[in-house]
């Protein structure tokens, strides 16, 4: 099979990237050394969960695969708890949990590739910040929250309403911002904004998702206008949940979108070699037209040939490494996020019990507002018991005891409304970054322990036969960390190995910075596979074979085939 | 919408949908004439009921069909029904114009032909109990203007019909329910003069017939309404309604404390137009009604400080500053009077 790319690994990235090239007329082959799609991305069952973990901890081979071993690089530290569960194709479990803010790159590629009509999308219901066990407060982003809260004193009020305008309008060049975009963000709040520490940490670690005191001004301001900008767009939060896992099954929509424009789709194959075609006088005997590369894949009887590869570092061998660069990363917003190169401790959670986002102490009283007449017209809320189906949770630096006094976490859970779990069920992801080096010799479980049990303590709690409180236990629990992998260096000059730049592991970027990223791929791709195409034109006019339709490339996605139905009165 | 990108069809696509629409449109015109025809024959037969429903549900903006569907009902199908069957057909219809609502909310036809549902409701279900069909459908109607306002709470239509239902409910709501329907809505967003206007008449009516104390009622309306000034001074509806609160300025210790109050605020948002602006009016209020506390020196004092903030208004409003220089010679005027 003669393509003009190939690509390896269906992470969100690299789906992304070949069907934008795949829909602008290339040819694309597209393998992943799994069975399912999204790569690190992906979004797996029960029993799919289990076998990823059993693969990246049994002791390593002599002749193990590059892709095992690189993911055995990746990801460290695996411990999991004994159950299984039962229903186990109806869990979708995130390897990369998401949330998209509604305005962004990804929501904009879903749109115009066409790529959203195969999914579905639920709004976070809640994003709160861990006070103390049991609590949740309110992060205050717009005037209502500012207007309604009972905590902040009026000159506070005055104070946050002043910031808060600042940051969802043109600050760049402004006189507060100037010479202080690198600067911490947590003390440019108190300082120029004069927020007292604990409305400080609300906006820092709450609004901008900053994940230490020490992230800088300028990126955290722009995330911050990023998500308050989005809110209102589909619903009251700035941030969507896919469905059925999130990520995994967005780059298998992408997947599926470059399939339908001629992509070939080859999983579970293990890569055997790829190599190098000498450059001149390719031979007779492969019958390409001087395509660069020939790959080989186990149980796979066609020898692939390709004129470039995208790929991420798990699937190159070490002998090409040398010959690999990375896409700079794009000059935009999503980058500069400091996370990037910061291993990640994570937790993979099932519970049987709904958590409650509750602002006081777990009492069963309910506010009421005035006269009892008035409920008839009052919404009836779920939001009066406090059970979230889809929320996120922030523990912000030394909120919790036991946990990192330097850098925030984040949990999220995900429900039956997400399509993720069936019902009764919920998985609650937790995230830590480990930004010091002494955090690097504890075990993820350790490390995040605290987190999980911060977490349980939002569970109303089970009564014993005796009367007393059982705390809630998870029925699951999976730990690990994800390493950043050493990229290659980042470079301009044209190579025909590329690899996405290293995407962040922030919960509310990852998606965009993946998506931004392929943007980056595509182009570059682009060029290089019609130079290529262009050497092997015959010169002088005469040529064996056809020449190779010349593909002009003016834009990211093309133009949308089909346009949708508006809703009519008909079907009333 | 801000930051949405326009997405981008193919020739082919655009063609196919020109395509659609030519058959939509050529379908559209058939049923058209249909109908206008049987208007003229005076058609009022089940047969011509049904068909200005087809033709509503591609264009509700039709406003003759409105009038044609009426008359049919009127002359064709309630004389022939019993008031039962009268009370389902109108359910249907108000269900019809909900959905059309839904995909239109601002063609005023539908909103016509609701409201005319809702006059033709007849008595029942009993004769003990003639209001009762009324009563939920006003109920109902109620429901309706409230996910409007949800949409739109600044619709100062929806506001409007919000009155007309409350009035024409057969068993009123209490008014408290009334009050507490301003309070969601403005902690919502108290950038909403319709809201502040309805509280301010359910409070008065509230505080006339002594259903809630005055005193203690208007305490709480202060602490609310300084709330929202802290959260965004620059919000008129806000500065408004508590002009009204404040009334005539007879009440000296509350005048003082208010003026305090934005004072303070002022000193930490010294460019605020709207802080300004009411400093000088209430302390005007001062001079006028309760100059008999002060000295001549605090009067002067206080005509001072009013003209040092009219002329920093000069600077923040300009676009006012004639008004500005008006109020400025009035305040002079004052002088002239203290004793």
């Amino acid at each position: 099979m003669d393509v003009d790319a190939a690509v390896f690994g269906t992470g969100l990235s690299e789906s992304v990237a070949a069907a934008a090239l795949s829909k602008a007329g290339f040819s694309v082959v597209h393998i992943d050394a799994n069975a399912y799609y999204g790569g690190n991305d992906a979004s797996l069952t029960f029993d799919e969960l289990i076998q990823w973990a059993h693969e990246r901890t049994t002791p390593s081979e002599d002749k193990e695969p590059t892709y095992i071993s690189v993911q055995k690089q990746r990801y460290t530290s695996i411990s999991r708890s004994s159950e299984t569960l039962p229903q186990s194709r109806q869990y979708s479990f995130s390897l990369s949990p998401t949330v998209i803010p509604s305005l962004g790159p990804l929501i904009d590629s879903l749109v115009t590739s066409g790529v959203s009509r195969y999914g579905g999308f639920k709004l976070l219901e809640r994003l709160g910040m861990f006070d103390r066990p049991g609590v949740v407060r309110s992060v205050p982003s717009s005037k209502e929250d500012v207007f309604k809260s009972r905590e902040l004193s009026l000159v506070d009020k005055r104070r946050l309403m002043r910031f808060l305008v600042f940051a969802a309008g043109q600050f760049e060049g402004t006189m507060e911002l100037t010479g202080r975009e690198n600067t911490p963000f947590f003390g440019f709040l108190r300082d120029i904004f004069s927020l007292d520490e604990r409305t400080a940490s609300s906006v820092a670690f709450g609004l901008a998702l900053c994940v230490s005191v020490q992230d800088p001004t300028l990126p955290a301001l722009q995330r911050l206008r990023r998500y308050s900008k989005s809110v209102g767009r589909y619903g009251p939060s700035a941030f969507l949940v896919g469905h059925y896992g999130g990520v995994g099954e967005v780059a298998q929509g992408f997947c599926r979108t470059s399939a339908v424009s001629g992509g070939t789709y080859i999983l579970g194959r293990r890569l055997l070699s790829i190599t190098q075609l000498p450059s001149q006088g390719r031979t007779e005997k492969f019958k390409e037209v001087g395509r660069k590369y020939a790959i080989e894949l186990e149980e796979f009887p066609e020898r692939l040939t390709c004129d470039m590869i995208i790929s991420s570092p798990d699937y190159i061998p070490s002998e090409l490494s040398s010959h690999a660069s990375a896409v700079p990363p794009p000059l935009s917003s999503t980058s500069g996020t400091p996370t990037d190169m910061y291993p990640v401790a994570r937790c993979i959670a099932v519970i049987d019990s709904p958590i409650r986002f509750l602002a006081t102490g777990p009492s069963p009283e309910t506010r009421t507002s005035g006269d009892t007449s008035s409920d008839e017209q009052a919404p009836q809320e779920k939001g009066a018991t406090g059970e979230v189906d889809t929320a996120m949770l922030i523990f912000a630096p030394s909120s919790v005891s036991g946990g990192s006094t330097t850098s925030a976490a984040h949990m999220l859970v995900t429900g039956e409304g997400s399509m993720s779990a069936p019902s009764g069920r919920w998985i609650v992801y937790l995230s830590r970054h480990l930004l010091h080096e002494d955090e690097k010799t504890s075990s993820a479980e350790e490390l995040l322990k605290p987190y999980l049990n911060a977490t349980m303590s939002l569970i109303a709690p089970s009564i014993s036969e005796e009367g007393s409180a059982l705390p809630i236990q998870p029925i699951f629990t999976l730990f690990f960390i994800q390493n950043p992998l050493s990229a290659p260096p980042a470079s301009d000059a044209a190579s025909t190995i590329l690899v996405p730049p290293p995407v962040t592991s922030l919960v509310s970027e990852l998606a965009d910075a993946a998506t931004e990223n392929a943007e980056q791929v595509f182009w570059k791709a682009a060029q290089t596979i019609t130079s290529a195409r262009a050497e092997r034109k015959p010169q002088g006019g005469e040529g064996k074979g056809e020449t190779p339709k010349d593909i002009e490339v003016d834009s990211f996605w093309p133009p949308l085939d089909v346009i949708d139905d508006e809703p009519t009165l008909e079907e009333w | 919408m801000h930051g949405v990108k326009r997405i981008r069809y193919t020739k082919e696509a655009l063609e196919a949908k020109r395509q659609k629409d030519r058959t939509k449109l050529a379908e559209y015109l058939a049923l058209t004439d249909e109908v206008l025809t049987k208007k003229k024959h005076a058609d009022w037969s089940k047969a011509a009921f049904d068909l200005t429903t087809r033709l509503l549900q591609v264009n509700p903006e039709f406003y003759t069909v409105w009038n044609y569907r009426r008359d049919i009902l009127l002359n064709g199908i309630f004389p022939k029904t019993t008031p039962v069957e009268i009370n389902d057909i109108l359910a249907t219809d108000l269900s019809f114009t909900t959905a059309a609502l839904k995909l239109h909310p601002k063609v005023y036809w539908i909103w016509n032909h609701r409201r005319w549902c809702l006059e033709q409701v007849p008595d029942g279900p009993t004769e003990e109990d003639p209001n009762g069909w009324k009563q939920a459908y006003w109920n109902k109607e109620l429901f309706v203007v409230e996910k409007m306002l949800d949409v739109d709470a600044r619709n100062f239509h929806a506001w409007n019909y919000r009155r007309v239902v409350l009035g024409s409910m057969p068993v009123k709501r209490p008014l408290r329910a009334e009050l507490d329907y301003t309070t969601r809505k403005i902690e919502a967003n108290f950038s909403n003069f319709s809201a502040w206007h309805q509280r301010s008449k359910v409070l008065a009516t509230l505080w006339e017939k002594g259903e809630l104390d005055q005193v203690k009622s208007k305490e709480d309306e202060y602490e609310l309404v300084k709330n929202a000034m802290y959260t965004d001074p620059n919000d008129q509806s806000v500065w408004i309604y508590h002009r009204w609160l404040v009334g005539t300025g007879e009440d000296y210790d509350i005048l003082i404390r208010e003026i305090g109050a934005i004072q303070d605020l002022l000193d930490i948002q010294p460019d605020s137009k709207w802080c300004l602006e009411s400093l000088v009016f209430y302390k005007r209020a001062l001079l006028q009604y309760h100059s008999a506390r002060m000295s001549a020196a605090e009067q002067h004092n206080l005509i001072d400080q009013c003209l040092e903030m009219l002329e920093t208004l000069r600077t923040v409003d300009p676009y006012r500053r004639q008004r500005y220089a008006d109020m400025r010679k009035e305040v002079l005027g004052a002088r002239n009077a203290i004793a």
